[in-house]
């Protein structure tokens, strides 16, 4: 146990001491919060620049006036036909809305009229969003002037408790990508470096036993994916408001399992390679599909279907699902026993597949 | 009982034999070296003894025990320093010390007094990768005497020390064997075998091609003494020195300088000077000494054990 002990501190100083691993091991995936988090929120209280030219001055084009003023999303800029029309060509607006004249009187009489609204389609999103807002407003206006009552309405009910924001979507994958990087690039780089050094050897001429050395190599993983999951929940719950929705226990267990398997997965890493090149060529070799394949940044959904069993084999996949579960309460791709099957799963391949071919020296 | 008993061990690699089959054994209380260039075999003969490597053929006894069935508690008793180990580079000497301790059982020397033992008092603070290659190497030593060891197991413990810091390592290895241990070292040094050591097996190419006292390798091999000089200008015909009073074979010639083995000194050294007299060579730089073991090796493989 005191040998244990000992070997655990003697990694935790190698660590600390060597400040430029420590740095990135920390750095990467604050990082990474940091720039995704500025990108999306930035997105998320964006508002639509929209001209409004109110050419009638009757009653209807009053009211219809006021009521796109009041729209939250719009940034109303106002102005004649021609000129607003000139801006929305430059791209300064998303789309103008044209309250032609006559309309006033026409709905008056009880006659039709029409509001135009021109919007540059080749930005479809921005411009259905748009549209579907103006859509609302005009009936909105159409009912209280014809004072017809309204028969059918949409009750909006989010699915989830809480409304799934960019952030809120990446942050647990973030925390799963992190703890596969833990396994990759932090625990194989690091054995075959003692190994080349011969640290293993000289231990080895020591009558302590191997396991112990090993045991206290995953200790001080564990450690350094226990302490970038706390940086990077502090900061989600911190800097972005995103707080666990699951408890906090089972996110753990998840983190632990994760940790534990892609730390299994360095090691047999180590055993595959000989040397410090070919153990880099191994991870990028996964470190890049998991990436982007696992919905660490995107939904799993939005890959062609043609890539979907290898989504469906990626370990990172089902580590992401259930951080996302558990973190943001989001729509389960998988169920969380599944999550833990599949992981556990992985563990025990990569597990005994590196102790049968961890090479010492 | 023999500190340690070799038996006919033998390795491959591949097609090469590191070793083979080499035999002898070890007197407890006795600094025992193998003498050899690079790549005889010495390293793994050495490393199948300490149980880090099997061999293929042959058995080794450690302390009465057969290594490669006991190798966890012959380690616990024997104290061993490899070649080129690097250490954790970011943990400073009494670190590294402290940190090897918790591997044995004990009882321990202190981290002071080994420390102390191989001469790193100023260095206890500095991290392993900032030492030099010498002071290193005297940590690596330093590692291999935790344990208190019944045997320490020293392979090329001088390599890279520059003579002062030789001098004192020998110092320490001969107050470990003061102290009761048996020391087995390699070295390709012949002034730290002749010197150091009890007894002396010269190796080569897998097997021992002698094995004695330094001083009864030298009787054994060599009744006669070594004339050495240099020539200068034309370099006479071979065989020119063969006829000379003493001579007892051909003249060893490296560039400029010739080494005369003699039985005869003054006749040898008389017919040098009618040579020179007559105008067939020009010499200098003339020296007479003992022969030496670097001499026994040159005799027995025909080559110089290091350039």
């Amino acid at each position: 146990m005191q040998a244990l002990w000992q070997l655990y501190l003697a990694n935790v100083k190698e660590f600390v001491r060597d400040r430029m691993a420590m740095f990135w091991t920390l750095a990467f995936p604050i990082f990474f919060i940091a720039i995704f988090g500025l990108i999306f929120s930035g997105a998320n209280d964006s508002t639509f620049a929209v001209g409004l030219a109110v050419e009638d001055h009757g009653s209807a084009a009053t009211a219809l006036q006021q009521a796109f003023k009041s729209v939250s999303a719009f940034k109303i800029t106002e102005g004649s036909q021609a000129d607003l029309l000139a801006l929305l060509k430059n791209g300064k607006l998303r789309a103008l809305i044209v309250v032609p004249v006559g309309l006033s009187t026409a709905v008056g009489a009880g006659q039709p009229a029409q509001v135009e609204t021109y919007y540059d389609p080749s930005s479809a999103t921005t411009s259905q969003i748009v549209l579907t807002i103006v859509d609302k407003v005009v009936q909105g206006v159409d009912q209280s002037v014809t004072q017809r009552p309204t028969l059918l309405s949409i009750n909006q009910k989010p699915i989830t408790g809480n409304n799934l924001g960019q952030i809120d979507f990446l942050l647990p994958g973030i925390l799963a990508m992190s703890l596969m990087q833990l396994g990759l690039f932090a625990t194989a780089p690091a054995l075959v470096q003692l190994r080349e050094q011969q640290v293993l050897r000289r231990i080895g001429a020591t009558p302590l036993p191997r396991v112990t050395l090993l045991a206290a190599q995953v200790l001080h993983r564990l450690t350094i994916g226990g302490v970038q999951t706390f940086l990077i929940l502090f900061i989600g719950a911190v800097a972005f408001k995103v707080n666990i929705q699951g408890s906090l226990w089972l996110l753990l267990g998840f983190v632990l399992l994760g940790a534990l398997m892609f730390v299994a997965l360095g090691y047999l890493i180590s055993g595959l390679a000989r040397t410090q090149d070919s153990v880099t060529g191994i991870t990028q070799l996964l470190n890049f599909p998991m990436m982007f394949l696992s919905g660490v940044f995107f939904p799993v959904d939005l890959i062609p279907g043609w890539l979907k069993p290898v989504v469906s084999i990626l370990p990172l996949t089902y580590l992401a699902d259930a951080l996302r579960q558990i973190m943001v309460g989001a729509t389960p791709a998988y169920s969380l026993g599944l999550d833990f099957a599949v992981l556990g799963g992985w563990l025990v391949v990569c597990g005994l597949l590196a102790v049968r071919i961890f090479k010492w020296e | 009982m023999q500190a340690i008993e070799v038996k006919n061990i033998q390795k491959y690699y591949g097609a090469t034999k590191a070793v083979d089959g080499i035999s002898f054994s070890v007197a407890s209380g006795e600094i025992f070296g193998m003498l050899g260039p690079n790549g005889a075999g010495k390293t793994t003969t050495t490393e199948i003894i300490e149980g880090l490597r099997v061999p293929d053929a042959g058995t080794a006894l450690v302390l009465g025990l057969d290594v490669a069935r006991h190798a966890r508690e012959v380690k616990t008793r024997i104290g061993i320093q490899l070649q080129n180990t690097a250490l954790y580079p970011r943990l400073n000497v009494r670190e590294v010390l402290d940190l090897f301790a918790t591997f044995f059982p004990g009882p321990n020397r202190s981290t002071d007094e080994l420390i102390e033992l191989v001469n790193l008092r100023e260095k206890k603070k500095t991290l392993s990768k900032e030492l030099s290659g010498g002071q290193r190497q005297r940590l690596s030593v330093a590692l291999a005497l935790i344990n208190k060891p019944e045997i320490v197991f020293l392979d090329e413990p001088t390599t890279g020390l520059d003579p002062q810091a030789r001098r004192s390592m020998w110092d320490t290895i001969r107050s470990v064997r003061a102290g009761g241990a048996t020391v087995f070292m390699t070295t390709h040094y012949m002034e730290e075998a002749q010197t150091l050591c009890d007894r002396v097996a010269v190796v080569d190419a897998g097997k021992i091609i002698a094995l004695n006292s330094p001083n009864g390798l030298i009787n054994e091999y060599f009744k006669e003494s070594a004339i050495e000089f240099e020539l200068g200008g034309e370099m006479p015909p071979e065989g020119t020195f063969r006829p000379l009073a003493g001579v007892t074979g051909p003249a060893v010639r490296e560039g400029q300088g010739v080494t005369l083995y003699t039985t005869d000194t003054t006749g040898t050294l008389g017919g040098l000077s009618h040579l020179a007299e007559a105008g067939t060579i020009h010499f200098d730089a003339l020296s007479v000494r003992r022969a030496t073991l670097e001499d026994v090796f040159l005799k027995l493989t025909g080559k110089r054990i290091r350039e």
